[in-house]
């Protein structure tokens, strides 16, 4: 094969990508580090002084981080009992896992916003249970978020983690039952250090995901839990604010690099250690 | 341990709580009150007859669905010639060039659509139409890139060479032999390509305009203002579709290739 | 003036080091030729350069009078089959055979003629309408012997075409191969590592190592006569031992023992020192209190095998552990003294490496 030849077949796709996305992404980032002489960090130093946008910020981390978690928990267990079914059943639970996530993000939020809402299932069951006298506000809080979000991302988690379940023989956790671990045992010191490869890549994507999110927390977050992604949205075409939108856009790119190079590095000591 | 009843417990709770919330709308659509109300109070098709009847639902599906079958073909017009390099022998550069073509998975779709309004709609003056177009056969394209290179990878090239040395030239062995043999892998990345446009909302909402938006945009708008099963209904009719895509896919890629 | 000159071939993959390092091969019109070698030896490259898949580094190929070098696969009328098989999936066997034809343009007449004439040939006219998955290995081989042989090729070439098949179905194919080509005259380059099957069929055997021709003979010069101490040991001699030229026909081992040599060919007159060999089973095993003076070294059994026909013996000698195999007439026992005849007409004297 010659190589000469081969080179040419990439041109006008990465023609295409470098001068749509590569070239509209630096023009908007360039802009936010000039200053009167040189380059500056000023925006980022008021944008991090900021406890308003610090505390969208974190609410953004918090929001990721606990989404992440939940995802791992419910995750690991669920992709084991996936990977080791029949056939059938697990061709049956990948469906059921992958069918939400090809479903539209708006139709997923709002199947949450009708069972938290207002007049949703959760209030008339709780009323007409007599739990509550009057509907609760579920919706538009943070804790709406969350839940949007880990059923945004757990099918996603679960997937990710199947390919790894699959590889894990099923002779080592009798082994270790046959060494007197009891099951719960068993499974967190076989099954869950096993899994973490795919638990890292899982992470990766429920965190970078519920980070960047825009959909759910517009829906399910109402204006008071604004997160980075909808602050974008407004700073950029409600006040036309672009410079800080730019400054926005950068945070978001550093972070989503940083905690994917990060947790990366994590998962590269563990493939060293033959985890 | 596959068996240990608290595992089977977690197992189907988690399911009940991603499957439920999609019954639940599912069921929801076919209210005949005007209200959202479950379980449903009698039995109607009227809501999705007002969908049919609804102009802004019908122009936006109709956008959405030009934008994200033109973005597809577009990528793959580009984007099969590029995976096929990317499959063949290693060469220098080749790790750079393929996470070039995946990048637009890494960038924030919030980013990607500011970044595309401000180049598009503002530097270039697109037409808001060409810029949804061309955001989208950005976003499109890893899709695109990695399910055909993973059919690539699982091809045994010594047929396109089998086919050289019987005096086709390199093209011809391209669409006589490697074409038809990874035509699994090209419709299955159409659909998951055409799933991932259809869906988008974070970076169509920068680029829609008078007149021009896509259906999960004008649902996302409609849901702020509105709260009757008219989105159970559309919904409903989302969900039909994306059964069917996933159905093909099974057939093509087989669902299997979700996990790697 | 050979129908195929290879000269000085250099090929690298990795721009560093080379994978054939000044390959030189020629080949007569209507040969059958084998590239014979262990695993990871070039064989594959060298068929592959002809073919025309790789770049050369350096070197070049005439073919027919023409300089092949750098012509382009499509063009060199060269047929391929692959140790895959490589069949199209998506066509018939019909389709996979009539492939070559369409790309000449070949008139439908002439192209259902050809197809259906070759087709008879492999003995698979029954088949003409099923897919490739449809077939036996054995059905798959012969369909792509069909589709390489349909467009009368200037060239044959066969990458281990047997390898997945079992051993009876080998022994038939090869035969089969062997009768086509000879029915059609067509120069054929065989690649494979088995050295029966090689030996069997070829014309001529080169025998590869490392990236260089080390011999190319015919296959009873290469079994009887070997060149060098990697050519002999790839056809089963064990014993090599250094002799020191004194006068023609007369050397002398590292213990002082003269040996006489009946064969005439030694490499250089410069040289003094030589590698000489002998095959175990041509070595005679004697008791130490034989008579025998000539040719011979003492030495003691160190262990003894059992390998069917014969004993095999391991012998510590003056000139190093050699290995006998010895008719079970007589049975050593570890720590026998015996003496080791090695006749004058069975010892060879080796190429050295350098040359
Ligand atoms: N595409 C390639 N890239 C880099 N090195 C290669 C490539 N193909 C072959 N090699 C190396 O070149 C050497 C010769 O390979 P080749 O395939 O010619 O061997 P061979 O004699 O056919 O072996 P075998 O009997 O195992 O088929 C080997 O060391 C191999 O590792
Ligand atoms: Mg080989």
């Amino acid at each position: 094969m010659k190589a000469k030849s081969i080179y040419l077949l990439l041109i006008p796709g990465l023609i295409v990508v470098v001068f749509f996305l590569f070239v509209p992404i630096l023009m908007i980032i360039v802009p936010t580090l000039k200053g009167d002489q040189g380059i500056t960090l000023s925006r980022y130093i008021i944008f991090f002084k900021d406890a308003y946008y610090m505390s969208i910020l974190m609410r953004t981390v918090r929001i990721g981080i606990i989404t992440t978690l939940i995802c791992i928990l419910l995750g690991v267990p669920v992709s084991y009992y996936v990977a080791k079914s029949s056939p059938k059943i697990k061709g049956l639970l990948l469906a059921a896992a992958i069918f939400p996530q090809l479903t539209d993000s708006v139709v997923r939020s709002f199947a949450w916003m009708t069972i938290l809402g207002r007049n949703g299932i959760v209030n008339s069951l709780l009323v007409s249970a007599h739990l509550f006298t009057e509907p609760h506000m579920f919706l538009y809080t943070e804790s709406a978020i969350i839940v949007g979000s880990v059923y945004l991302f757990l099918p996603l988690m679960i997937i990710s983690m199947v390919g790894v379940m699959d590889s894990i023989e099923d002779d080592l956790v009798e082994a270790a039952e046959s060494l007197g671990a009891n099951k719960v045992v068993a499974f967190f010191k076989i099954i869950f250090p096993l899994s973490v490869p795919g638990m890292i890549v899982g992470s990766v994507l429920v965190f970078t995901g519920t980070f960047t999110a825009y959909t759910t927390p517009q829906l399910l977050g109402g204006n008071k839990n604004t997160v980075l992604a909808t602050l974008l949205y407004q700073k950029a075409m409600t006040l036309s604010d672009w410079t800080q939108a730019s400054v926005l856009s950068m945070v978001m790119i550093l972070i989503t690099l940083a905690v994917m190079f990060s947790i990366n590095k994590v998962a590269s000591r563990f493939y060293v250690r033959g985890v | 341990m596959k068996n240990n009843k608290i595992l089977v417990l977690v197992v189907i709770l988690v399911y009940v709580f991603l499957c439920g919330p999609l019954l639940i709308i599912g069921a929801t659509a076919f209210n005949s009150g005007n209200i959202m109300s479950f379980p449903p109070k009698g039995f109607s098709f009227r809501w999705f007859a007002m969908v049919f009847q609804s102009e802004t639902f019908m122009t936006t599906l109709g956008i959405s669905f030009q934008v994200a079958v033109l973005a597809t073909l577009i990528a793959l017009i580009i984007g099969i010639p590029a995976a096929y390099a990317l499959s063949r022998k290693n060469y220098r550069g080749k790790n750079i060039v393929q996470n070039i073509f995946i990048s637009p998975i890494i960038v924030p779709g919030v980013v990607l659509g500011f970044a595309f309004f401000r180049f598009l709609i503002i530097k270039l003056q697109f037409g808001v139409f060409l810029s949804l177009l061309i955001g989208h056969v950005i976003i499109v394209i890893p899709y695109i890139i990695r399910v055909i290179g993973s059919s690539l990878d699982n091809l045994d090239f010594s047929i396109e060479e089998a086919a050289v040395s019987l005096g086709a030239t390199k093209l011809r062995a391209f669409f006589l032999i490697v074409l038809p043999n990874i035509t699994s892998g090209v419709i299955a990345a159409f659909m998951l390509a055409f799933i991932n446009s259809f869906n988008n909302v974070p970076a169509s909402l920068f680029l829609t305009g008078p007149g021009v938006s896509t259906l999960p945009i004008s649902m996302m708008s409609y849901v702020e203002y509105n709260y009757d099963p008219a989105i159970s209904a559309l919904s409903v009719i989302l969900m039909a579709m994306t059964v069917l895509i996933m159905f093909i896919i099974e057939k093509t890629l087989g669902l299997s290739h979700f996990t790697k | 003036m050979a129908l195929i000159h290879l000269k000085d071939i250099c090929v690298s993959y990795d721009g560093k080091s080379d994978i054939l390092k000044k390959l030189n091969l020629n080949i007569e019109k209507g040969q059958f030729v084998s590239l014979l070698g262990p695993s990871g030896c070039g064989k594959t490259t060298t068929l592959r350069v002809i073919a025309g898949f790789i770049d050369t580094r350096a070197g070049e190929f005439i073919f027919n009078g023409s300089d092949y070098t750098r012509l382009a696969v499509h063009k060199r009328n060269f047929g391929l089959v692959f140790q895959s098989y490589a069949l199209f999936p998506h066509l018939t066997v019909f389709d996979n055979v009539a492939f070559g034809l369409r790309m000449r343009k070949t008139s439908k007449e002439e192209i259902k003629e050809s197809v259906e004439g070759i087709l008879e040939v492999v003995d698979l006219s029954a088949y003409s309408k099923r897919y490739p998955k449809e077939l036996s290995g054995g059905q798959r081989q012969r369909v792509a012997l069909a589709r390489a042989l349909v467009i009368q090729p200037d060239l044959l070439l066969l990458d281990e075409p047997l390898s997945n098949l079992d051993a009876k179905l080998r022994l038939k194919m090869r035969v089969e191969i062997k009768k086509i080509q000879q029915k059609m005259g067509i120069t054929t380059l065989f690649v494979t590592h088995d050295q029966e099957e090689c030996f069997s069929v070829s014309d001529m055997v080169a025998v590869m190592n490392k990236g260089v021709v080390e011999q190319y003979d015919s296959p009873e010069k290469i079994y009887s006569r070997p060149k060098t101490e990697f050519v002999a040991r790839f056809i089963g001699f064990e014993n090599f031992f250094s002799l020191k030229k004194q006068e023609n026909g007369i050397f002398l081992t590292d213990s002082g023992i003269s040996i006489h040599i009946d064969e005439e060919e030694t490499y250089s007159d410069r040289e003094e020192v030589f590698t000489g060999t002998i095959r175990p089973e041509n070595i005679e095993l004697l008791p130490s209190d034989s008579n025998q003076t000539d040719n011979v070294i003492q030495g003691s059994i160190e262990v003894r095998t059992f390998v069917g026909k014969d004993y095999q013996y391991s012998v510590d000698t003056e000139v190093g552990a050699m290995i006998v195999n010895s008719s079970k007439e007589r049975m050593y026992h570890q720590g026998d003294k015996v003496k080791l005849h090695l006749p004058s007409n069975k010892v060879l004297i080796l190429k050295s490496k350098e040359d």
